[in-house]
């Protein structure tokens, strides 16, 4: 796996190099890029925000651990164990928070048990749902985001599904 | 959005404040705090690579590349907007390929493109594939696998590399089969290759 990490500076460097081939001048090109940079983050802010504070009550609260509860049978009707389903529900709200679960279901169950694997695959095959949304539509009408995000939240769980019966295959 | 964003606010503060009445202004702190810290890393992420792919616009390259991606990219948004189709196509790749953070300002871009041009469809489309985990190698898991001192770290790979597909797959379909029909007849079929 190390070439991996050889990845981002070879890239870097091949495309500063064709721009000097290029002509490009690349100290101008390079802070004229950087100038949307602060824009850029700043139409998003608001919306980034308000999700993540209610993000941020919806576990604190509890509320979370309740809906938790409340799905555990239903996932397992799915064939998710139980164990991580606090997992399959926070990894649409929080990126830090589902890291921070992971950690702990590997360090309970172990990383190469069947509960450890498929809590990887879970994490692994799902994406941070509302926060994407929050960003990428930040400013839309809210009626235009609702389907997207359904669909989105759907074909996550879809994907968890078959990566916990991949687990007992692989 | 809204409607999502009263229920759950009023639900937890209804909790916090039969449990732990304390708790409700540090929960809100903390998100907040977050949301700070957050955008300001973002800020970090967002300055290396638009500072980057200003360059691969302006010597060029990405038109290079947008060439070879443009067929399949069209045919998957359903869109004749270059800038955005380009910009579209960038973004899956620095998915495919797993650059931290480098998607993210792209998508942003190629939304709100897409967007004002009146293509909903290619929004959603770009948005379900991001928010499908589009990702050929789950580098922070086998990490955190690692960390755990898994003997066979990579051993997730294979599973998660076929859900994700087939998450993105799903996610894709259903864009596709809840379109908008539009006047024109549609283009023969659904072109998943990024």
């Amino acid at each position: 796996m190390k070439w991996l990490s050889l990845i981002v500076p070879a890239l870097f460097l091949a495309v500063f190099i064709f721009g000097l081939v290029r002509r490009v001048k690349l100290y101008d090109c390079f802070t004229d890029g950087v100038k949307e940079a602060l824009p850029l983050i700043l139409s998003v802010f608001p919306y980034l925000a308000a999700m993540l504070i209610l993000s941020a009550l919806f576990e604190e609260s509890g509320l979370a651990k309740m809906v938790t509860d409340f799905l555990s049978p239903a996932f397992r009707l799915f064939g998710i164990p139980p164990e991580i389903s606090s997992l399959v529900l926070i990894k649409p709200f929080s990126g830090s928070g589902s890291t921070a679960i992971l950690s702990e279901l590997l360090t309970q169950f172990g990383p190469d048990s069947y509960i450890g694997r498929c809590a990887c695959v879970a994490y692994g095959s799902s994406e941070t749902v509302f926060y994407i949304s929050a960003v990428y539509f930040a400013g839309l009408k809210t009626k235009k985001l609702i389907k997207p995000t359904l669909i989105a939240l759907a074909a996550n769980f879809l994907g968890v599904v078959a990566g916990c019966l991949l687990c007992r295959i692989l | 959005m809204n409607g999502i964003f009263a229920v759950i606010f009023i639900a937890s503060c209804a909790l916090f404040l039969f449990s732990n009445p304390d708790g409700f202004l540090s929960a809100m702190l903390s998100g907040g705090q977050k949301a700070a810290t957050l955008s300001l890393s973002l800020l970090a992420v967002y300055c290396v690579w638009l500072g980057f792919f200003k360059i691969l616009e302006r010597s060029g390259l990405s038109e290079k590349i947008t060439r070879h991606t443009m067929s399949a990219t069209r045919r998957l948004f359903r869109s004749d907007d270059k800038e955005a189709l380009s910009l579209a196509g960038e973004n899956l790749s620095a998915n495919l390929l797993g650059l931290p953070g480098a998607p993210t300002p792209l998508g942003i871009k190629a939304t709100k493109r897409f967007i004002e041009g009146g293509n909903d469809y290619a929004a959603d489309m770009l948005f379900v594939l991001n928010a499908t985990s589009l990702q050929l190698l789950p580098t922070t898991v086998i990490a955190l696998r690692l960390a755990a001192g898994s003997a066979l770290p990579a051993d997730i790979f294979l599973p998660t590399l076929l859900a994700t597909l087939l998450s993105s797959l799903i996610g894709g379909t259903l864009v596709f089969l809840t379109r908008k029909r539009r006047k024109k007849p549609a283009l023969s079929r659904e072109g998943r290759a990024a």
